[in-house]
C-alpha cells in the first residue's frame, strides 16, 4: 500500500494530544508533588512549606510499609493468577466449538460489572453467616465451622485477591485471545507435519508469539493492581487491623478522612513512583524474555 | 493520574440515592415555591438524610416557613456516607463557604470544627433552663475550650438487646456486669439444642463502630482513652482489662468470630434471626426487630450497657447536633432556626413521628409521647449515662489509630496490652502536634 508522506507540520498534529496529556496527567501530578512538600492541615489553619519532611516521616511510618507489603503481595498474586487463568481460558475459547461466540461473551461478564457492585456481591458470598461460600463448604462437609473470610487476618487479603481475579481475569482472557488469533495457522500445520505434540506446539509456537501480548497484559494489570482501591475498600475497608490496607486506601484515608492533605499527597507521589518503576522494570524484563525466546 | 484517582468519589448508587436525586429534580422543575422578592433573606440548611422518612422534618420546616413569610428556607441534602459528609463540610468551610447557614453535625466532628473556627459559639442559646432540661452527654460533646459550639438535636447511644424468652426460660436475671453476661451465655448455650445459636454479637469490624464498643468495655472496667487532664491513659491496667474482656468473648466462643467483620447491620441480622442471645446496638434496631415479620418480635428486651463489679456501665454517645456556619450571612435567622428545630416541641414531634431520641428531658415526661411510642421511654433510662468519645479536635486521627489497634486485639493479632501500648505511642505523637501548634501560635502571635 502506498501512503503519502506528511512531513510538513508533524508537531501541529501532536499538539492537541500533548496539550491534553499536560492538562489531565502532568498538571495534577505536578500539583500533587507540590502539595506533598507542604503541610496542609485545614483544621489547624496550617499551610506552610515543609520540604521533604513528609517523605522522611513516610520512611519511618510502619503503616506505610505494611500497606506497601499488602499492595505488593496483592498485585503479584492476583496478576499472576489472572494471567495464568486468563491464558488457560483464552486457549479454550480459541478452540472451535458450538456457540463459541456466546461463551466468549459470557466469559466477559464479570468485566462488565462495576467493581463496587462486584465487591458488594462478593461481600455477600463471603458472609460468614449467610454467605453462599460457607453454605457450600458446610453442605459438602469440607468444613464443620463457619469461616470468617473477611475477618481473619490471613484470609481477608486472599479473599480480596480471589474477588479481584474473578473480576479482571476476563480482561486478560480478551487480550490473550486476540493475541492467539494473530498466530498464523500455517505454523501449527507445519508443526503437525513435523510430528510435534500439542505441548511442543504450545511451547515453541504459541508462547513465543504471545509474548508481546502477554507483556502488555501483565503491565496493564500490574498498573491496575498496584493502585487497587475499590474492591478491597468495599470488601474489608482495610481491616482487620490494617492487614488489607493498600497504598491507595491509606492515601485515601490520609487525604479524605483525617484530612492530612500534604502527607496524603506525599504518599500518592510515592505510590506513583513505585508504579512507574514497577512498570518500567516489568517491560524491561518481558522484553528480555521476548528476545531470548 | 494519581490525583484523579484520589478525587474520584465512590458513591454506592443505592435506590434511595436515585430516588432522592429524582425527587430533587422534580422539586426543582415543578412545585418549587417562587423565591420571595427579598433574595437576601435566604437560609440554607445542610444535612444528610437522618430520618427514615421525610414528612416529619418537612412539617417542621414548613412551620418555620409559615412563621417567617419573607424567608426562603432551603434544605440541601448530603450523601449518606459519613466520610463524604465530613469531607464536604471541611472543604467548604475551609474555603470560607457562605452558601449554607445551618448544618447537621455528627457528634464526633464538633470539637474539630470548633477548633478550626468554623462554628458559631452558641453557648448563649443554652440558658440555664435549657441546660437543666438537657441530657448532659450531648452538651459535653459539643463543648470545646469551655464554650458550646452546637446544639443537641437528637440522642443516640449503645444499648444491650437480649432474648427475654431465653433468659426467662433459665431463670436468669438481667445482667448488670459483663461477667454476668458471660455466665448467662454459658448457661443458655449449654442447654439450648440449636447449633446456630451464638452468645453475644456486636460491632467488631475495623470502623468507627468498633471504637464505640471497645470504649464501652474500657469504661466498664474503669479505663478510658484520656484522663480528666487530657493525658493518654490507654496502658493503665483498667483499660487493658477492658480490652481483654472484649477479646476473651471471641477466644472463649461466647461471641462468634463473625463479629470481627460485623457492623450494625450484620449484628442485627444475626440477632434478628434469633441466632444470638445478646446484641450490642443502637436504639434504631428496636423498631426493626419488632416489625411484623421479625422472627424475634415480642421475644426481646433491651437493657443498659453493663459495667463491672466496681464500675457502672457507660454507653457510648452518638447522635446529631445542629451548628451555625460562622460566616453565615443570616446569623440572626440561623440562630432562630436552630433554636426552633432543637426545641422541646420540635423534638417531641420528631420523636413521635420517627422514633428519634430527644435530648430534652421534658419530652420524655410528655404523656403524648409516652402514648405514641412507649419504646422512647424504654431507652431513656439506658442512655442517660451515655458519654461521648474523646472530645478533641484530633478525634478523627485518634479514631484511625484506635480502630486498627482494637481490631488487632480482638482478632488476636496482638495482645490487648501490646495493642494499647502501640495505640498510646501513636496517639502521643499526634497530640504532640497540638502542643507544637499552640506554641507556634503563641510565639508568632498568630
Amino acid at each position: 500500500m502506498h501512503s503519502r508522506q506528511v512531513t510538513e507540520h508533524p508537531v501541529l498534529f501532536i499538539l492537541p494530544a500533548l496539550g491534553l496529556m499536560l492538562l489531565v496527567a502532568l498538571y495534577p501530578l505536578a500539583a500533587t508533588s507540590w502539595l506533598s512538600l507542604r503541610d496542609e492541615f485545614p483544621i489547624f489553619h496550617i499551610s506552610r512549606f515543609v520540604g521533604l519532611s513528609h517523605y522522611v516521616t513516610l520512611w519511618h511510618d510502619p503503616r506505610f510499609w505494611q500497606s506497601l507489603t499488602n499492595t505488593g503481595y496483592f498485585a503479584v498474586v492476583s496478576v499472576a493468577s489472572e494471567v495464568l487463568l486468563g491464558l488457560g481460558a483464552a486457549l479454550l475459547l480459541h478452540q472451535l466449538f458450538p456457540a463459541r461466540g456466546l461463551v466468549r461473551a459470557l466469559v466477559l461478564m464479570p468485566w462488565f460489572i462495576p467493581t463496587v457492585v462486584a465487591a458488594r456481591a462478593w461481600e455477600w458470598i463471603y458472609h460468614p453467616h449467610i454467605g453462599v461460600l460457607n453454605f457450600l463448604l458446610l453442605q459438602s462437609g469440607l468444613t464443620t465451622t463457619e469461616i470468617n473470610w473477611l475477618g481473619h487476618p490471613f484470609l481477608a487479603l486472599h479473599a480480596a485477591i480471589i474477588a479481584d481475579v474473578w473480576k479482571t481475569m476476563p480482561f486478560a482472557t480478551l487480550l490473550l485471545l486476540a493475541g492467539l488469533q494473530t498466530i498464523p495457522s500455517d505454523l501449527y500445520r507445519a508443526a503437525r507435519v513435523d510430528g510435534a505434540t500439542g505441548l511442543q506446539a504450545f511451547w515453541h509456537i504459541t508462547l513465543p508469539w504471545l509474548i508481546p501480548v502477554l507483556s502488555v497484559t501483565v503491565v496493564f494489570r500490574m498498573l491496575d493492581a498496584l493502585r487497587v482501591f475499590d474492591i478491597v475498600y468495599v470488601l474489608t475497608g482495610g481491616g482487620p487491623a490494617n492487614t488489607t490496607e493498600t497504598l491507595s486506601i491509606y492515601a485515601y484515608r490520609l487525604s479524605f478522612q483525617t484530612l492530612e492533605f500534604g502527607y496524603g499527597a506525599a504518599l500518592a507521589v510515592v505510590t506513583f513512583v513505585i508504579i512507574l518503576f514497577a512498570s518500567l522494570l516489568l517491560q524491561f524484563l518481558l522484553r528480555r524474555v521476548g528476545t531470548t525466546t | 493520574m494519581v490525583v484523579l484517582r484520589l478525587t474520584r468519589q465512590r458513591l454506592l448508587p443505592s435506590p434511595a440515592c436515585v430516588l432522592l436525586a429524582l425527587s430533587l429534580l422534580v422539586g426543582h422543575l415543578g412545585c418549587h415555591p417562587a423565591p420571595p422578592e427579598d433574595k437576601s433573606l435566604r437560609l440554607v440548611f445542610k444535612h444528610p438524610r437522618l430520618l427514615s422518612h421525610e414528612e416529619p422534618l418537612q412539617a417542621l420546616l414548613n412551620q418555620f416557613r409559615a412563621a417567617h413569610p419573607a424567608l426562603q428556607l432551603d434544605e440541601e441534602i448530603l450523601p449518606s456516607s459519613s466520610d463524604q459528609q465530613h469531607l464536604f463540610y471541611v472543604t467548604n468551610l475551609e474555603a470560607g463557604a457562605t452558601d449554607f447557614d445551618v448544618f447537621a453535625l455528627d457528634v464526633i466532628w464538633i470539637p474539630e470544627f470548633a477548633r478550626a473556627g468554623w462554628l458559631q459559639d452558641v453557648t448563649a442559646m443554652l440558658g440555664s433552663a435549657e441546660l437543666t432540661d438537657s441530657i448532659p452527654g450531648p452538651v459535653t460533646a459539643a463543648t470545646h475550650a469551655g464554650r458550646i459550639y452546637a446544639i443537641p438535636w437528637f440522642l443516640d447511644g449503645g444499648v444491650l438487646y437480649y432474648r427475654r424468652d431465653l433468659l426467662d426460660k433459665y431463670g436468669l436475671t438481667l445482667p448488670h456486669t459483663w461477667s454476668e453476661v458471660r455466665t448467662a451465655i454459658q448457661v443458655v448455650l449449654q442447654h439450648e439444642a440449636n447449633p446456630r445459636l451464638t452468645g453475644f454479637v456486636w460491632q467488631g469490624k475495623q470502623y468507627e463502630g468498633l471504637v464505640c464498643v471497645a470504649l464501652e468495655f474500657l469504661r466498664a472496667y474503669g479505663g478510658d482513652v484520656f484522663t480528666d487532664q487530657g493525658e493518654v491513659q490507654l496502658t493503665q491496667p483498667t483499660a487493658v482489662a477492658g480490652l481483654q474482656a472484649l477479646r476473651s468473648l471471641i477466644a472463649d466462643h461466647l461471641s462468634p468470630t463473625v463479629v470481627t467483620t460485623a457492623d450494625e447491620e450484620i449484628a442485627q441480622h444475626i440477632f434478628g434471626r434469633g441466632e444470638a442471645i445478646f446484641m450490642r446496638n443502637w436504639p434504631y434496631a428496636w423498631r426493626l426487630l419488632n416489625a411484623q415479620d421479625s422472627p424475634v418480635r415480642g421475644r426481646i428486651g433491651v437493657t443498659a450497657i453493663p459495667g463491672s463489679n466496681a464500675h457502672v456501665g457507660v454507653p457510648t454517645l452518638g447522635g446529631w447536633h445542629l451548628g451555625i456556619n460562622r460566616l453565615s450571612r443570616q446569623p440572626e435567622l440561623a440562630w432562630q432556626f436552630v433554636a426552633f428545630l432543637t426545641s422541646a416541641e420540635s423534638q417531641r414531634q420528631l420523636a413521635i413521628a420517627s422514633g428519634l431520641q430527644p435530648t430534652h428531658l421534658s419530652v420524655y415526661a410528655d404523656p403524648q409521647v409516652q402514648q405514641a411510642d412507649p419504646s422512647l421511654l424504654l431507652f431513656f433510662p439506658l442512655l442517660q449515662r451515655a458519654q461521648p468519645r474523646p472530645v478533641t479536635p484530633f478525634y478523627l486521627m485518634l479514631s484511625q489509630v484506635l480502630q486498627s489497634e482494637f481490631s488487632a486485639a480482638i482478632t488476636g493479632l496482638k495482645s490487648a496490652e501490646v495493642a494499647l501500648q502501640d495505640a498510646e505511642r501513636q496517639m502521643t505523637r499526634i497530640l504532640a502536634l497540638e502542643q507544637k501548634e499552640t506554641t507556634r501560635a503563641l510565639t508568632t502571635g498568630d
